[in-house]
């Protein structure tokens, strides 16, 4: 009655819708997963130099100040790994305000979490992974600056979203002047 | 011969319909396809990753969903950019962002997460930001490891004559 070509069309169109209502359920509702992680930033010491050569890919950075920041770090995420979690990304900006640019968001630190093992963070004293650097030369007039911790759950299937948020006033002061010469 | 004696038997007229539903299906999913991109405000809402450099989040093969819109780009998203003289698109995470006062015009910095160095070595030379009309779409979902298929037809080229091959013989005589 039926030929195995049609056989095998049927259960692969059926096949594919059930993994498409699958899918979409999937996505739909892993956002909702209730979880209450813990987290917590502290800002040590916020250093800035310049007249060094700190970035060997930008040719300004002689001339431009960096900030260098300690801080510390406290945070128990392993409520935020649920069966469709398959890492977490954790990242802090400093996001501040300067003349002519209304948002400056800079990411100086990030971890990817993999499993519940690694959620306890525990960081001290640890200075920013990326060079901490305004978009002018300079950080003077520079306003509302603060740290923000975030947390991306990146799933195993299905829509990325972003949750948990914690932010800490930050203050980038002055350059010192150097003793000595370059 | 078998075939043009089997075409005499269908007919024109039948031929010509199945001519038609096969345009409609085509144009139906063109269709689709450009309404998708219009929504989303992205050239291509649909990728496939190409390369390892934001493992372990995205593999190669994964298949991503894109949603441009029309707000400016946060620091952290993950973003698909093309930049304007180089044929591949790229996905990294953005990871600076400053936005001008009065034009909006955003300067953006990316880096893969596998990668140690951030991406100004793949920009044009010259270039230090990429701009926000580089930017294809930022990831709003992705389905892993669905999009192999494209990969292994790219790196083996003659899988796509053979596919298309099969799917012609299985058309001509499908409909018995």
């Amino acid at each position: 009655m039926y030929n195995l070509f049609q056989r095998l069309g049927s259960i692969t169109s059926l096949a594919m819708s059930m993994f498409m209502a699958l899918l979409i359920l999937i996505s739909a509702t892993t956002p909702f997963i209730p979880s209450n992680p813990t987290h917590e930033v502290t800002l040590h010491d916020v250093k800035t130099t310049t007249g060094r050569m700190v970035d060997p890919a930008d040719r300004t950075s002689r001339s431009a100040e960096y900030a260098r920041l300690t801080f510390d770090l406290d945070a128990d995420l392993t409520s935020m790994f649920n069966w469709n979690t398959k890492l977490l990304f954790a990242y802090i900006t400093a996001d501040f305000e300067s003349p002519g640019f209304d948002t400056n968001r800079i990411v100086v630190w990030d971890r990817i979490i993999r499993n519940t093992r690694q959620a306890k963070l525990r960081l001290r004293k640890n200075h920013n992974k990326y060079f901490l650097r305004n978009y002018a030369k300079t950080f003077e007039n520079v306003r509302n600056a603060n740290l923000t911790l975030h947390i991306n759950p990146v799933p195993y299937l299905g829509i990325m979203y972003d949750k948990s948020m914690t932010t800490i006033p930050l203050d980038i002061p002055r350059p010192e002047k150097r003793a000595s010469g370059a | 011969m078998e075939l043009l004696s089997q075409a005499k038997k269908w007919g024109v007229r039948s031929l010509l319909i199945q001519g038609l539903t096969f345009l409609s299906v085509l144009t139906s999913a063109f269709m689709i396809w450009k309404g998708l991109s219009l929504f989303t405000n992205s050239e291509s809402p649909v990728v496939v990753v190409l390369s390892g450099s934001m493992k372990p989040a995205y593999d190669r093969g994964d298949i991503l969903f894109l949603h441009n819109g029309f707000n400016p780009i946060e620091v952290g998203e993950v973003v698909v950019y093309k930049l304007n003289e180089k044929p591949i698109p790229i996905v990294h995470r953005v990871m600076k962002v400053h936005t001008e006062n009065e034009s909006g015009k955003q300067y953006l910095l990316t880096k893969g997460d596998n990668n140690s160095a951030d991406d100004r070595g793949l920009y044009n030379p010259g270039q230090t930001w990429i701009q926000r009309d580089e930017i294809i779409g930022r990831v709003k979902g992705f389905v892993p490891y669905a999009g192999m298929g494209t990969i292994w037809m790219n790196d083996y080229p003659y899988l796509k004559t053979v596919l298309l091959g099969t799917l012609c013989v299985m058309s001509l005589f499908g409909s018995d």
